[in-house]
């Protein structure tokens, strides 16, 4: 599997409205740099997520998925991130099971205030998603 | 007097390499448990020893279960349209068996009445059929109710009965005497060949046990239309899924859809199925909402339309309905149980 | 014959429930019309009752009709189907006083591909076929072979912990024990995880190249009864109907998803792929995935709340940042 010269990882990020969203706004406030290879959806939730958006989101070419939401007991639903926890657990540990790598479905919690942890956690996603490489899995071989 | 040729089993595999020359040859196989007419390897001759209808119906050669129309781009100038490549290969299908050859004129019907479809014609004018008698017939097959015999077929261009060590061989058509005519290690049958071929043939036609009337069934079928109660009870097990329309060797429903990527997209076609509920779904209603109209509606379309506008009952008693249904639901049964109004 | 009785009592059972109006409809098997096929009889006649039958070849999970049959049903269900019921309870689809459930403790079911592939023949070659305690017995052409049953069972049933009925209300039988060969029944999903990643992912696409989006797998399951399935939305369009491998392997990964937690592996799934995909390779898999994660099993409490739907304080996190 050869790499396009210059190819850049594409990752869909899942931010949650009230927190992890609000938290990459203060990363751009406060200059924080973090990769530009995110493209954000904010969801109210992250319990908004269905595991159907990750898995399309791989099928359309995308390179890695992030779903990022308020610390459990944080969040402003009360139980979204709860329902998110267990749903990301099983899917992750399903498509796994199938054959995609574990590196390509990430979840973090990333509350209001901490610009600099998204800007962390985006900065390392970026760099495990170029190790492994552009996702294949769904190119047709034929 | 016709004189009818032969072939020992163990030539096939040399006569089908002969025949590669010029066709891709198909051969009923079983791959991954399915039994399907697939691409010829071009060594193992084992199917023969395999003596029953394949899982997926002829209809998968000539009508994918997905076909691509064309693939369109977006320009400054407006839409630029491809049109896939054609495949140039005749396809020679060795061992289709006379109900799957009627069901193919059948489709005929559709693909080139009023509309001639550009997508199944080419292949299906450029292709040879060798027929295979059956010698074993599924206990779920009936198709000597529809006037098919199991050892006979006009539909062919060559038709093969299995006698065991060899294959008797009729040229049905021009095309069929020319193929034979070049092949090596053919030889002239002899009258007892043709003796035990007519005892094959007819031992096959007794195996089919299970019948339908088909006897005025059209009209049983309008004078039943109403009787909401009865289709009901004959579709209550009914789950909907598309099976017996997908295996069905004479269902052409398909639908067609867009695969699209910013500027660019490939048009495809793709099997449907009257039982699915979302089939006849529109804006405002949804005329076949319950599944009795649904069920109602499959037997009607084979066995009471199709002779009414086309004088043939779009049904070749192929069984595989019956085989495949999930819940047993037996095509058979419902029409044997018409309710009839005197 | 054991069988036999027990065929006796339900008919009986299931006669009385109708005549004396406890339920509009009993729902059960009665003969095919092909050898060794058993088929749902679904029925407000008490005549239609005698037609009941219990035998080896049960296969259907009958809790399939319960989101569609309207009024009271008296259903028959094996230790599979009733977890299915129970689960169908916990997402509210039915209510325990609307079903009178008559519970059979199951043996194990037999696999006709696997007695197919053994003898080399098919089903209606053959002439009969008993279950006699752990052996099978086939008779073909005149002549009698034995098969231990662990060879012939379905694999499902192998690995099934829960033989006798969770939920009854009568239970035609004596309580059974599960057949218990639980390596054989995850053979396949062994072997894939032995495999690497880029060679399972090789695995599942070509499987799913032979799916020809019939919907037998989901029209079959019990846990699926969305009125609208993810894959009938237009609008946004997830997935086409094209029979694509790609779009074949995100139907049935979403689709196991979906259930996770109320998929109770009763194998009906595989059993009816016309194209002979491992989908149970899937299933088992993810109801192993949410006993290790959650330690759930499906359908097993219904006053349990369904497995996606609820939550502890702590739970596992290990692989959120």
């Amino acid at each position: 599997m050869e790499q396009e010269v210059g190819w850049e990882p594409k990752l869909l990020g899942f931010l949650c409205r009230w927190c992890s969203y609000a938290g990459a706004d203060l990363a751009g406030i406060s200059r924080k740099k973090y990769p530009a290879n995110i493209k954000i959806i904010k969801v109210p939730c992250s319990g908004r997520v269905d595991p159907l958006f990750i898995i399309k989101a791989l099928r359309l070419g995308f390179d890695g998925v992030l779903v990022s939401g308020c610390y459990p007991g944080d969040c402003h639903y009360q139980t979204g991130n709860y329902c998110a926890r267990r749903r990301m657990a099983i899917t992750k540990k399903f498509l796994e099971y199938m054959g995609i790598e574990s590196q390509r479905i990430q979840a973090s919690w990333v509350s209001a205030s901490e610009g600099g942890k998204l800007a962390e956690v985006v900065t390392e996603v970026t760099k495990e998603l170029r190790e492994i490489g552009p996702n294949q899995l769904f190119a047709d071989g034929k | 007097m016709i004189n009818n040729k032969k072939i020992n089993k163990r030539d096939i595999g040399n006569l089908l390499n002969e025949w590669s020359q010029e066709f891709t040859v198909f051969v009923p196989l079983r791959e991954s448990g399915v039994a399907m007419l697939s691409k010829w390897d071009g060594k193992d001759t084992g199917f023969m020893d395999w003596h029953r209808n394949t899982v997926q119906p002829i209809k998968a050669n000539f009508f994918p279960p997905m076909e691509e129309m064309f693939s369109f781009q977006k320009g400054k100038e407006g839409y630029h349209i491809e049109l896939p490549s054609s495949d140039e290969h005749k396809q020679l299908i060795f061992g289709i068996r006379p109900c799957d050859a009627r069901a193919l004129i059948i489709l005929d019907m559709t693909f080139k009445d009023l509309y001639e479809d550009p997508y199944y014609l080419p292949k299906r004018n450029n292709m040879v059929l060798i027929g295979l008698g059956c010698t074993n017939p599924y206990d779920s097959c009936f198709c000597t109710s529809l006037g098919i015999n199991p050892g006979e077929s006009a539909d062919v261009d060559l038709m093969l009965t299995d006698m065991g060590d060899q294959f008797l061989i009729e040229e049905i058509t021009e095309v069929g005497k020319e193929l034979i005519a070049k092949a090596s290690r053919v030889e002239e049958a002899t009258e007892a060949d043709e003796a035990e071929a007519r005892e094959v043939k007819e031992a096959s036609y007794n195996k089919v046990t299970r019948k339908i009337d088909t006897e005025g069934i059209k009209e049983k079928l309008l004078s039943c239309f109403e009787d909401q109660d009865f289709w009901e009870k004959v579709s209550t097990k009914c789950i909907s899924c598309g099976i017996c329309t997908f295996l069905c060797p004479t269902c052409y429903c398909f639908d067609i859809n867009d695969e699209l990527v910013r500027r660019q997209g490939t048009r495809f076609r793709s099997w449907d199925s009257c039982a699915f509920p979302v089939y006849t779904k529109m804006p405002m209603e949804n005329p076949r909402l319950e599944k009795w109209r649904r069920v109602r509606q499959k037997v009607c379309h084979k066995f009471e339309f199709y002779p009414m506008n086309f004088d043939i009952i779009a049904c070749v008693g192929c069984g595989r309905c019956i085989r495949q249904c999930l819940v047993n639901w037996d095509i058979t049964q419902t029409l044997n149980s018409l309710p009839t109004r005197v | 014959m054991e069988n036999k009785k027990i065929e006796q009592k339900l008919r009986q059972e299931a006669k009385t429930l109708l005549q004396q109006r406890r339920v509009d409809y009993i729902i059960g098997y009665e003969m095919g019309s092909l050898k060794f096929t058993t088929t749902p009889l679904i029925t407000k006649s008490e005549n239609d009752t005698d037609r009941l039958v219990v035998n080896p070849f049960i296969v259907n999970n009958l809790s399939v009709y319960l989101t569609e049959v309207k009024g009271k049903v008296g259903i028959v269900v094996k230790g599979c189907d009733s977890r299915s019921i129970v689960s169908l309870i916990q997402d509210n689809k039915i209510a325990r006083e609307a079903l009178v459930i008559m519970g059979i403790p199951c043996p194990g079911l037999i696999d006709l591909k696997k007695v197919e592939l053994l003898l080399g023949k098919d089903r209606d070659e053959l002439d009969n076929i008993t279950r006699d305690g752990d052996k099978v017995v086939i008779m073909v052409d005149g002549k009698e072979s034995n098969f231990p049953a662990t060879e012939v069972l379905f694999d499902n049933c192998l690995v099934c912990e829960f033989p006798t009925p969770q939920e009854y209300d009568v239970l035609l039988g004596e309580p059974t024990f599960p057949v218990g060969d639980i390596t054989a029944g995850q053979a396949k999903i062994r072997q894939l995880k032995e495999m690497a990643p880029q060679q399972r992912w090789e695995f599942w696409k070509n499987e799913f190249s032979r799916c020809i989006r019939c919907y037998a797998c989901r029209n079959v399951c019990p846990a699926c009864f969305c009125q609208k399935c993810f894959v009938e939305e237009s609008e946004p369009q997830w997935v086409l109907p094209t029979p694509k491998w790609q779009d074949n392997l995100l139907f049935q990964a979403i689709r196991n998803i979906h259930v996770a937690g109320r998929c109770t592996d009763c194998g009906e799934c595989e059993r009816v792929c016309p194209m002979n995909i491992s989908l149970r390779s899937l299933t088992r898999e993810m109801y192993e995935i949410v006993g290790e994660l959650f330690q759930y099993k499906a359908g097993m409490d219904k006053n349990a709340l369904p497995l996606l739907t609820a939550y502890e304080s702590t739970e596992v996190e290990d692989f959120i940042r």
